[in-house]
């Protein structure tokens, strides 16, 4: 059977684009993207991080024309990505440099800095808040201004852009073993074709550029049904990091002639694992690994869960399909899940046809079998 | 004043101070813009503290703009949409670049803005530092 080629489909598409912006404008109400950046916080960290593109408004713009839906918005972000030259990587973002919003310790109740809740749902109610139907514009910067206005008492010093880790603190403790800094030029997956055994730095960026959702799923597979791991978060860290590019024009790369460019907020969480350890006298003693989760805004479940597939990934126990990089990596990506579910909806005439004729032919054949043996059994 | 420093008052200060020094320059030299201020993409390098090894977090929009002062480049660049900010940016650079007399005079100006960054950004700490846990021990 040979392809056939139709037409006809154009006016009916041009039409279902015109529903689509229908359905958008039915309820005659606009949004508007400032409203939208202001408002969906959330959602706009997430939309970034799964594009692996920072930028707030565009991203405000995706959420608008997407109909918030995050997978659509995730498609515009790269589609858009897609047609930007890159022209400059990054300096360095050490997490050390980190202005501190937010930053907790599962491990330990005391750690140096303290433990600063900053903004989180976590000790919140979980009640709808039905007097947010009739917020104001007014009523909202009110209270801005009344918060701004609230006392503060300038006692406590502590400098949030310089606060220790509690890795350090366990490395110096003697109680994680000490590491080097490795100055190894990563790997790009935006770059170059994934191909397996991967590298750290490909996992580290396919696990931060990941859905949400399947971030998720996977990390919580991981912890309750294959590996039943069950580890301690050390240090959950919110807050802004600098960035810098160097002088195009210095080859030298000095630090003090790079151009500061903004700061951008992530979400970083390192994670204790406990394990057991078959010393060479016999005895078994208890170790901690690590794992490490990053992703842009404020997104902890998604950090956390990075942190657990990191660990597993650099396991890489056999028995566990969350250990395994091919069933995690290449299963993640937004636009790659979402767009390979959705090409189910394109056209499979030719094939399905295919499909069809072998069936019809497989039925006939029976037909024609069960004829023969019914003649035979009844001659 | 260096680079670095000088990069981060003018962006994380007001666009005022900013637009105030490009002007001082464009009233008294002829500027030439090589690169109109564009969109492009910065790749961010990260160093992540499990094995301090490196990786790739994402890529950040930015503006970025060139142009020329008595045949002394400058180039400006920050985060986001900001096609204004970025030419200004510009034009500071190409100043300091080219030594222009007119940079020696931006010091105080700039040392000041920096106060108010500082300012501005303890006011935030301390608001941030007001979520601090102050645990106590319970008699049990």
């Amino acid at each position: 059977m040979g392809y056939v080629a139709v037409k006809g489909g154009t006016l009916a598409i041009e039409e279902s684009i015109k529903r689509l912006k229908y359905e958008r404008l039915k309820k005659r109400v606009v949004l508007d993207c400032h409203k939208i950046e202001g408002g969906m916080r959330c959602l706009i960290d997430q939309v970034m991080s799964e594009s692996s593109l920072y930028n707030e408004t565009l991203a405000a713009m995706a959420i608008k024309q997407a109909e918030g839906s995050p997978e659509e918005a995730v498609f515009l972000m790269r589609a858009y990505r897609s047609t930007l030259p890159r022209k400059h990587y990054s300096r360095t973002v050490e997490s050390e440099d980190m202005l501190v919003e937010r930053r907790i310790s599962a491990s330990f109740k005391d750690i140096p800095g303290g433990q600063i809740l900053g903004a989180a749902n976590d000790y919140t109610h979980r009640l709808i808040d039905f007097n947010l139907n009739e917020e104001t514009d007014e009523e909202a910067v009110n209270w801005i201004r009344e918060y701004a206005l609230e006392n503060v008492v300038d006692q406590d010093k502590t400098d949030l852009t310089n606060l220790p880790k509690v890795l350090n603190y366990l490395r110096e403790a003697g109680l994680l073993p000490s590491c080097e800094r490795d100055n190894r030029e990563p790997d790009d997956v935006t770059k170059e074709s994934l191909q397996f055994p991967t590298s750290r730095s490909e996992r580290l960026q396919i696990l931060t550029r990941g859905q949400t959702g399947a971030v998720t799923s996977i990390g919580y597979i991981a912890l309750r049904s294959y590996g039943a791991l069950h580890p301690t978060v050390g240090e959950l860290r919110i807050g802004k990091l600098p960035l810098h590019v160097d002088n195009p024009f210095n080859e030298q790369n000095e630090d003090e002639d790079a151009y500061y460019i903004g700061e951008i907020k992530v979400t970083e969480v390192e994670t204790l694992f406990p394990e057991d350890i078959q010393k060479f006298t016999g005895q078994k003693e208890i170790e901690f690994s690590l794992g490490y989760g990053i992703c842009y805004g404020q997104n902890e479940t998604k950090a956390i869960a990075m942190s657990i597939l990191d660990h597993c990934l650099e396991t890489g126990n056999p028995e566990y399909p969350t250990h395994n990089e091919e069933f995690v990596l290449l299963h993640i990506d937004s636009v790659e899940s979402t767009g390979f579910i959705s090409h189910l909806k394109l056209p499979h005439y030719v094939t399905f046809q295919s499909k069809l004729d072998s069936v019809r032919k497989s039925k006939k054949g029976q037909v024609g079998q069960n004829m023969e043996s019914n003649e035979e059994l009844n001659p | 004043m260096i680079r670095k420093k000088r990069t981060e008052i003018l962006i994380k200060g007001s666009p005022e101070v900013s637009a105030k020094l490009a002007q001082e320059i464009l009233t008294v030299h002829e500027v030439t813009t090589i690169e109109e201020p564009n969109n492009s993409l910065v790749m961010v390098k990260v160093r992540e503290s499990a094995q301090r090894s490196l990786f790739y977090l994402g890529e950040v929009l930015i503006t970025e703009c060139k142009v020329m002062i008595k045949g002394i480049l400058g180039i400006g660049m920050i985060k986001g949409h900001e096609p204004v900010l970025a030419y200004n940016l510009a034009i500071i650079d190409a100043a300091y670049n080219a030594n222009l007399p007119e940079t020696n005079e931006w010091a105080n100006l700039l040392l000041s803005e920096e106060v108010k960054i500082k300012e501005a950004c303890e006011a935030l700490n301390n608001k941030i530092l007001k979520t601090k846990v102050n645990f106590a021990t319970m008699d049990v």
